[in-house]
């Protein structure tokens, strides 16, 4: 992509400039890309000019300036000024970028543990997921092999437990420990 | 006039993109599917387990349809990619909700997973499965008979040690 240049300032400047540009040409002081671009005595980038440069009439206003390697066309943003601790401390401590207080965290009142209002206490899930872990295993050694679902439903009883009237025709895993109370019999 | 780019910018957009392109996306929704047929309480990511929901519960409306029906068996065919479940689809779960008309799942959110990512995580199970619940229903009311009787010996309590108040402030 062509960069466009646009130049604001006097012919003089530009003039200058570009005499600059040549002189380091020749002078060889320019880097040289080696490869299938390498084009010794051709511009290096395309400038848009007038068509004709009038003659150096003098060049004691030139010398003032100093010539400068960082005096390039392409220029980058930078800060003007420092910014201030007053204007740091207001970009710093706006409420957006402070962490937020949260106020949706409760006691759950099976374990006491705490819990946010709208997600599962996490105690009392891993007890209920261990439980249901061991109920799975029961299970697995029931169907023996892989892909053998069962094609019943299911009933869980502990120790001590019968068989109710409801649960005729279901498969029955038996758990070898007592009921624990957070896991009612329907 | 609008100055953004349309496709950059997603707001209201409400289907979600997961996996590595649609396939991908389906394929991921059919193994959880599968899985939630399978051991009827899975864990899963909160959007995954949400998006996995519908298509389950249009399954199982297809399979009370009952297993003659060639369109419910095709559904089925696809679904569940492991052939064992198909007859536990027909024979268990179709006959487990024929009462219900809809809402055959229950998604619930859990705590952040604990690896790196802390990714919002839910637990999805069929209703009527034979496993501990996860939410107990706490059925406190003021109408319960405990709770009646502390209100009893609440009252009776204030009777006892009200009257002696009202007279020393008389005189």
């Amino acid at each position: 992509m062509a960069v466009l240049v646009v130049f604001s300032s006097p012919l003089s400047r530009l003039r200058g400039l570009l005499q600059r540009c040549w002189g380091r040409l020749e002078r060889g002081l320019l880097p040289v890309f080696s490869g299938p671009r390498s084009l010794p005595w051709g511009p290096a980038l395309a400038v848009q000019a007038p068509a004709f440069l009038p003659e150096p009439v003098e060049d004691a206003s030139q010398s003032n300036e100093v010539p400068s390697f960082l005096d390039s066309i392409l220029w980058m943003a930078a800060p003007k000024k420092r910014r201030t601790i007053e204007v740091n401390r207001c970009r710093r401590r706006n409420p957006s970028k402070l962490i937020k207080v949260k106020r949706n965290i409760d006691v759950c009142l099976e374990c006491g543990h705490l819990k946010q209002k709208h997600v599962l206490c996490g105690y009392c899930y891993a007890k209920v997921k261990a439980e249901t872990r061991q109920i799975r295993l029961e299970m697995r050694k029931k169907e023996g092999g892989p892909f053998n679902a069962p094609t019943v439903e299911t009933v869980v009883l502990y120790d001590g437990e019968q068989p109710t009237e409801k649960d005729e025709g279901k498969q029955i895993i038996e758990r070898a420990r007592k009921r624990p109370s957070w896991f009612i019999q329907n | 006039m609008r100055l953004s780019v349309a496709a950059a910018i997603s707001h209201g957009r409400v289907h979600r993109r997961l996996g590595l392109g649609p396939r991908s996306r389906l394929d991921l929704l059919r193994n959880l599917v599968t899985a939630l047929v399978r051991h009827e309480r899975i864990e899963a990511p909160w959007a995954r387990a949400d998006e996995m929901r519908g298509y389950a519960e249009r399954l199982i409306d297809y399979a009370k349809l009952g297993d003659t029906n060639e369109q419910a068996m095709r559904m089925a065919n696809f679904w569940l990619t492991e052939k064992d479940l198909i007859h536990k689809l027909f024979k268990v779960l179709a006959p487990r909700f024929q009462p219900h008309p809809g809402k055959y799942t229950r998604l619930l959110q859990i705590p952040n997973r604990d690896s790196l990512d802390r990714a919002k995580m839910a637990v999805i199970e069929l209703k009527g499965n034979p496993y501990p619940p996860l939410i107990r229903p706490r059925c406190d009311s003021e109408k319960t008979l405990l709770n009646q009787l502390l209100k009893g010996y609440r009252e009776d309590i204030q009777r006892a040690t009200a009257p002696r108040a009202p007279e020393g402030t008389a005189v």
